[in-house]
């Protein structure tokens, strides 16, 4: 009986081993392998959103139920769609979206696996500003009694301030740790940052 | 024991002849009918204590602000400006990304959209004494409380709102329920922790000491209100006046994709309209986040995501 709860015990601990060790590789090789996608996606979804101001999001494992966000100065649109109705693209049509350019990065989310991209706004010295927060659902993150993971990516538009740990701080108070939707950010290069979090959004 | 004739005994319960018994029994009854059909005077959205032009004339009469001792991290020019941006586009007032304010910024609605003149005093008071009065509550916040207004990051547009952070700071200090049992004092980074959580009874606990209204709760914190059909209810609630719900978060707005068996409430949002569309969906539209939002939902979400119902009216 002892060495039976040994060996579950072992085999937990092994397990939680293996899972702290296969996320720091994940996060540290997977902007790097899609790098191109990645800022295509964030590039033309910024010039998008500058036009008519939208988030989308991927709302099921398997990708093919859409969010829609569609954000007025004074009213929030959200609907839901499934992509083999033809209500998305009657939506996005109604609302003046460039329909063609948004199914495509549609397409590319799901190819990618992103399941939620939107523009933050955040304040400094006063100043409004924006950073574009892109999360990703990988098949590795994720695994039988792993709690579901997300790798999430910041990108901002200015250089920000990181400490010896690369962990991105206060622009204005360089002592302070900055979190974003409650995680640490962590550079991987001066405007991109990323988290691994439980929730994507 | 010898038992009373039954005759008798109806007597001395209906004290009145058999033709007025019959009477006051269908007035009775029809009274019932109409308190159950209309339990108190509907708040239509034009009931005004003050208007918009009162509040902004008020706050031209003050020509300088000095700053406050009290306040010492607020610009006294920057909470005008605040003020008059809550008295001119009310629907605007936020309650900073990632904090737990949702409760304090839905019920905002009723001063800013009832007495803007009221709300716009209040807070001028509060500023300049440090203290003040609102409905049945003197307001006297803590000194921790005092130094962090004007403190708050990363919030979105609460950062430049002073006035906002006084707002919710103080309704945070001064309104304790269950969930701030074991987080009662502020301190750094608290607006994002159970010091600033506000459960269902504290919400309405919140609306009848801070204004005048007749306030009608239904539901609990972890038990959905006993209503058949929650859309003909919210249909009917919502179009004498705005109504407030008590809702499960995460599946309004979803983070994980996981399926969340059990569901607690967390988050106060104010209905402002619910109706079908042809498609048989449902059309909520709600105030949170400083914006009006329209949602589709489907009937059994809908039922889900809710736990508490709230609308109110003005006493007379």
């Amino acid at each position: 009986m002892k060495r039976h709860i040994l060996h579950t015990a072992l085999f937990v601990l092994l397990s939680f081993m293996l899972s702290c060790s296969y996320s720091k590789k994940f996060t540290k090789n997977y902007y790097i392998d899609n790098e191109a996608t990645l800022e295509s996606i964030r590039t033309r979804y910024k010039a998008l959103y500058e036009k008519n101001p939208f988030s989308l999001e991927l709302k099921d494992k398997q990708l093919n139920r859409i969010g829609l966000e569609i954000h007025t100065d004074s009213i929030r649109y959200i609907y839901t769609f499934r992509t083999d109705e033809p209500y998305l693209l009657d939506t996005l049509y109604k609302y003046n979206y460039d329909v063609k350019a948004i199914s495509d990065l549609i397409n590319d989310m799901q190819r990618a696996h992103c399941t939620w991209i939107t523009n933050l706004d955040y304040y400094e010295k006063k100043r409004r500003k924006f950073l574009v927060f892109l999360s990703v659902r990988d098949k590795k993150l994720n695994a039988f009694l792993r709690p579901e993971k997300y790798f999430t990516l910041a990108f901002f538009d200015e250089v920000q301030v990181y400490d010896e740990k690369g962990r991105l701080m206060d622009n204005e108070f360089p002592e302070q740790e900055r979190k974003i939707n409650g995680s640490i950010f962590r550079r991987i290069n001066d405007k991109v940052y990323y988290a691994l979090s439980t929730r994507f959004r | 024991m010898q038992l009373m004739p039954l005759r008798k005994a109806n007597w001395l319960l209906f004290p009145y002849p058999y033709k007025k018994r019959v009477v006051l029994l269908l007035l009775s009854a029809g009274f019932t009918l109409f308190a159950k059909a209309s339990p108190h005077e509907p708040l239509k959205d034009t009931t005004r204590l003050s208007t918009q032009q009162q509040a902004i004339a008020f706050l031209d009469s003050i020509k300088q602000l000095d700053s406050s001792r009290y306040w010492p991290n607020v610009d006294p020019r920057l909470f005008l400006f605040n003020l008059r941006i809550f008295a001119t586009t009310p629907l605007r007032f936020y309650e900073g990304k990632g904090t737990n304010f949702c409760a304090y910024s839905a019920l905002t609605y009723i001063p800013l959209n009832h007495d803007p003149l009221g709300f716009a005093r209040f807070m001028v008071t509060l500023y300049q004494k440090g203290r003040a009065k609102m409905g049945k509550v003197m307001f006297r916040p803590s000194a921790a409380v005092r130094r962090e207004a004007g403190l708050l990051k990363y919030k979105g547009a609460l950062d430049v709102s002073p006035a906002g952070q006084i707002w919710f700071l103080i309704l945070a200090d001064h309104f304790k329920g269950y969930l701030n049992f074991f987080n009662r004092g502020f301190d750094k980074g608290d607006e994002n922790t159970l010091w600033a959580s506000t459960n269902f009874a504290k919400f309405n606990r919140m609306l009848r000491r801070l204004f005048d209204l007749k306030v009608h709760a239904r539901g609990a914190d972890l038990i959905r209100p006993w209503v058949s059909d929650i859309y003909g209810y919210l249909t009917e609630r919502s179009a004498k006046g705005p109504v407030f719900l008590y809702l499960n978060n995460r599946l309004l707005y979803k983070k994980r994709h996981v399926v969340t068996r059990f569901g607690i409430p967390t988050h106060f949002v104010l209905l402002l309209d619910i109706y079908k569309s042809d498609d048989d969906k449902i059309n909520i539209v709600y105030w949170d986040y400083g914006k009006r939002t329209l949602q589709q939902v489907d009937a059994p979400l809908l039922r889900k995501i809710i736990f508490g119902i709230t609308d109110y009216s003005f006493k007379k």
